[in-house]
């Protein structure tokens, strides 16, 4: 996927944000944020010579303990943060698998999951407000630090907007209080249905840990290679679980993970026996994509979410069709939630590929819709998804989605080339000005 | 221009960005240019042909301090520090980035009386203020004379070690080398310093400077002739974290069965020491009591990210001294070989961000097993100082050195 920047910028504050907004309005360029540029579908690349606002500088964050909360500026890394809490006993819950680089800007627009928002919940259940500077570069809040904010919760509508709302200048986000006791296990299986299995049978016996993540025979070897935290190599599929909270509801928790896992025909469970090792569990996890080139260099990464209970059912699917198309898939993925993750790994120097990628991520999309799921889970729509929408929403809901878009940023200027594929209003163009329209017509808008 | 990589090493980078907060100029910049990845993609375009090799490219070359943090932040294995090498090869090649001047000076490293003799100008003139040492990056007072390097006498059957004394530390910090042949010696174990070739006129550097600057060929003649003079089969001990990361890449560089069976005799000699401890003499009572010095680890990016070998510097120094772990994840403090008298601006912004580290860990003084790391760090106004310069003192070998009992005295100088 390749962009074409016209202008990028780095500010620093909120005014100087502001003032690249205007620039680029008078200008009659878009305006596309970026922040540290791990996102994977798209949603900050350039298309059609924008003014880029890269928010990498933007680094203040102010801790205000008596409300539990703290403000950041867009460009602060997500891990950076958690480390800078941790003190303090507190971190931020969201922990996207690229934590270790991605920006809180980034996390917003996209409203990010990670393995931990099983318990904790994603991004936009811990956003309490945002500074927000629009596309004609006015400057709002949207909610706001009072337990009830007035009016709708227009928070809600920013969060997971990726960046065609406008651009997050400064961001409160909740402290969430660091577990007293942490348990990760790793459960060894030979078939993946058994892990599968496992999975809903933690849950129906009324646990819900922290994490539960899946990650199958390909990519446990890829990452053992990287980070040798001891992944058994031969087994099918592995779980990763994670249970917190006081010492004694843990231990409870994780004799009964434990019980569940072997009642599904684990091989082995095993429970990390220190900071060390749950660390360096965790880091074979959240490295996994990163890692695929060491089988080839090139990853087509999808993120659909399916209902759990379907999930052994899709991921068959998933193989068969990848098999089909003979192409390499592994699967990780955030298995307590239903996340999947297939990564379609392949050469693109090798003639052909490219193609047979796309159509086998397109009936793995198929599969997933088909079985109740959505498209995306927390790795955002962007540009990559765009082609998909249509297949889960009617033209009346996209054309609702438009509306309340265009309510924010009725000159289009907010990243405008993403998310909603061209053709979604339906609704007339008189307001808008005659490039605008024009180039909505071009693009296929129905009047 | 074509780069001289090797198109699958280059293809193997999938821009996931899990490098970026690894990466020291990336970290104060907060720019895509000065990041790895951003480096890779340029790299990428110019041996396309996409765009030429010009001034933002070599600017985008020039600021990596490769320190190649990057690698064992990537999950892929990206091989960056060749990457960066051959792109520099290929612009030392193509282009005017590396003029006669510096080639002469990469040269005249491996002339070690040259060396020295630069070394003494330099602190005549430091002396008499015409440099300004701070906006260099110079350490403070370069040594005027160095006092003649001593191995200790050791019983006739005592194991024999190389050790590898090297070109501008051997000017500028000796008695950091006299420290650790102060410690071989009290481990009982007989140390022997390389001959150099041609009566010293080369063979004194080991090429790191030169290969890092893309200048492969001058690397690989001053590695060779480095090779030349450590005969034999005994361990090769290394005490500067750069040099100890070249010579154990020789197999790489010079590409023969040789060069292959010379590297893996290549220790740090904090790794050595660290599987032989055995022959330790044990901590005194001073250092059981709580009163113990305080000190910082500060891990050398060639000793951490590139040997992988930074744990035995701990284990060495745990049973005299109490540890202090700094929380930057062995982020590059800048100094980088010339690197912080090239990018003198960058360099000190990077070690703004090591300063807080070393403030947040706390510690009286800093443990470092680099020279240029800890001449960089020394720069700031903190006590630095090498593991075997601690463990020298440790074991009470300090008041020993200049006792002149020594088997082969030898004034390099």
């Amino acid at each position: 996927m390749r962009g074409d920047a016209g202008v990028v910028c780095f500010p620093l504050t909120t005014e100087e944000v502001q003032h690249c907004v205007r620039i680029a309005g008078r200008h009659g360029r878009a305006v596309v944020p970026r922040g540290a540029g791990t996102g994977l579908a798209g949603g900050a690349v350039p298309k059609d010579a924008p003014v880029v606002v890269v928010t990498t500088k933007m680094q203040q964050v102010e801790v205000d303990r008596d409300r539990r909360l703290v403000w950041v500026q867009p460009g602060v890394i997500n891990l950076d943060l958690t480390k800078q809490l941790r003190p303090d006993g507190f971190h931020f819950a969201p922990d996207p698998s690229s934590q270790q680089s991605c920006s809180l800007g980034g996390n917003v627009a996209n409203n990010s999951g990670g393995p931990h928002c099983l318990a904790y919940g994603v991004t936009s259940a811990h956003v309490v407000a945002i500074e927000v500077v629009l596309g004609d570069g006015e400057l709002t809040m949207l909610g706001g630090l009072d337990p009830e904010p007035a009016g709708y919760d227009l928070r809600g509508v920013f969060v997971g907007s990726e960046g065609c709302v406008g651009i997050a200048t400064r961001i409160a986000v909740r402290l969430t209080p660091n577990p007293p006791a942490v348990a990760t296990l790793l459960a060894d299986f030979v078939e993946p249905a058994d892990a599968a299995a496992a999975v809903s049978a933690i849950i129906a016996a009324g646990v819900v840990p922290a994490a539960i993540e899946m990650m199958d025979q390909r990519i446990t070897q890829v990452v053992e290679a990287f980070v040798g935290a001891g992944y058994p190599t031969d087994a099918g599929a592995i779980l990763l679980v994670e249970v917190d909270g006081l010492p004694g509801g843990v231990a409870a928790e994780t004799a009964l993970v434990d019980e569940v896992c072997r009642a599904h025909r684990a091989r082995s469970v095993r429970v990390a026996a220190d900071d060390e090792e749950r660390m360096l569990l965790w880091k074979g996890r959240k490295t996994a994509f990163g890692a695929v080139a060491r089988v080839k260099p090139n990853y087509y990464l999808h993120d659909t979410v399916v209902p759990r209970t379907k999930l052994l059912d899709v991921l068959r699917q998933v193989y068969e069709i990848a098999d089909r198309h003979g192409i390499i898939v592994m699967n990780v993925f955030h298995a307590g939630d239903g996340n999947l993750h297939p990564l379609l790994v392949f050469d693109a120097r090798e003639p052909g590929v490219l193609d047979r990628v796309h159509d086998a991520g397109e009936e793995i999309v198929r599969a997933s819709l088909d079985a109740g799921g959505v498209l995306s889970g927390e790795h955002g729509i962007g540009l990559e998804k765009q082609p998909f929408m249509g297949w889960q929403f009617t033209t009346v809901d996209l054309d609702a989605q438009a509306r309340l878009r265009d309510a924010f940023d009725p000159d289009g200027r907010c990243n405008p080339a993403k998310v909603l594929p061209a053709g979604s209003r339906c609704g007339d163009l008189q307001h808008l000005d005659d490039s605008r329209r024009r180039q909505l017509l071009d693009d296929g808008a129905w009047v | 221009m074509k780069i001289p990589v090797v198109e699958d090493e280059l293809a193997q980078c999938v821009s996931c960005g899990l490098c970026l907060p690894h990466c020291p100029t990336f970290r104060v910049t907060g720019e895509e240019r000065y990041s790895p990845r951003g480096r890779i993609e340029a790299i990428r375009q110019v041996h396309r042909g996409d765009e030429p090799a010009d001034a933002s490219f070599i600017d985008m070359m020039d600021t990596c301090v490769q320190c190649r943090g990057c690698e064992t932040a990537c999950p892929s294995g990206v091989p960056f520090g060749r990457l960066m090498e051959a792109a520099r090869e290929g612009l030392a090649e193509a282009t005017r980035y590396q003029p006669w001047y510096r080639r002469l000076g990469y040269r005249a490293l491996a002339v070690h009386p040259l060396v020295v003799a630069g070394s003494r100008l330099l602190a005549l003139a430091q002396r008499s203020r015409l440099v300004p040492s701070a906006r260099l990056g110079l350490p403070d007072r370069l040594p005027l004379r160095v006092a003649p390097l001593r191995v200790r006498a050791v019983a006739a059957d005592a194991p024999e070690v190389w050790f590898h004394t090297g070109c501008v530390m051997d000017a500028w910090q000796r008695d950091v080398h006299d420290a650790a042949l102060a410690v071989l010696g009290a481990m009982g174990v007989a140390a022997r310093l390389p001959q150099p070739n041609r009566r010293g006129l080369d063979g004194g550097c080991c090429g790191a400077l030169a290969g890092h600057a893309g200048l492969i060929d001058i690397a690989r003649a001053q590695a060779t002739a480095t090779m030349a003079t450590f005969p034999g089969s005994a361990p090769i001990l290394v005490d500067s974290a750069g040099c100890g990361a070249q010579l154990k890449d020789l197999g790489h560089l010079l590409g023969t069965d040789e060069a292959r069976a010379f590297s893996a005799r290549v220790f740090d000699i904090q790794e050595w020491i660290a599987a032989h401890a055995d022959r330790l003499p044990g901590p005194g009572p001073a250092a059981a009591g709580a009163d113990r010095p305080v000190v910082a680890v500060q891990d050398p990016c060639h000793l951490r990210h590139v040997q992988r070998a930074h744990l035995p510097v701990r284990q060495v120094l745990r049973p005299y001294f109490t540890l202090v772990e700094l929380d930057d994840e062995g982020l590059c403090c800048g100094a980088g070989g010339a690197y912080s008298v090239l990018q003198p601006e960058l360099s000190r912004q990077i070690r703004d961000r090591k300063l807080g580290a070393l403030r947040r860990a706390g510690g009286s003084v800093v443990a470092s097993a680099n020279p240029g790391c800890s001449m960089h760090l020394a720069a700031a106004g903190l006590e630095v100082r090498h593991p075997m310069e601690l463990l020298a003192d440790a074991l009470g070998l300090a008041a020993e050195a200049g006792d002149g009992d020594g088997q082969r005295d030898r004034d390099r100088g």
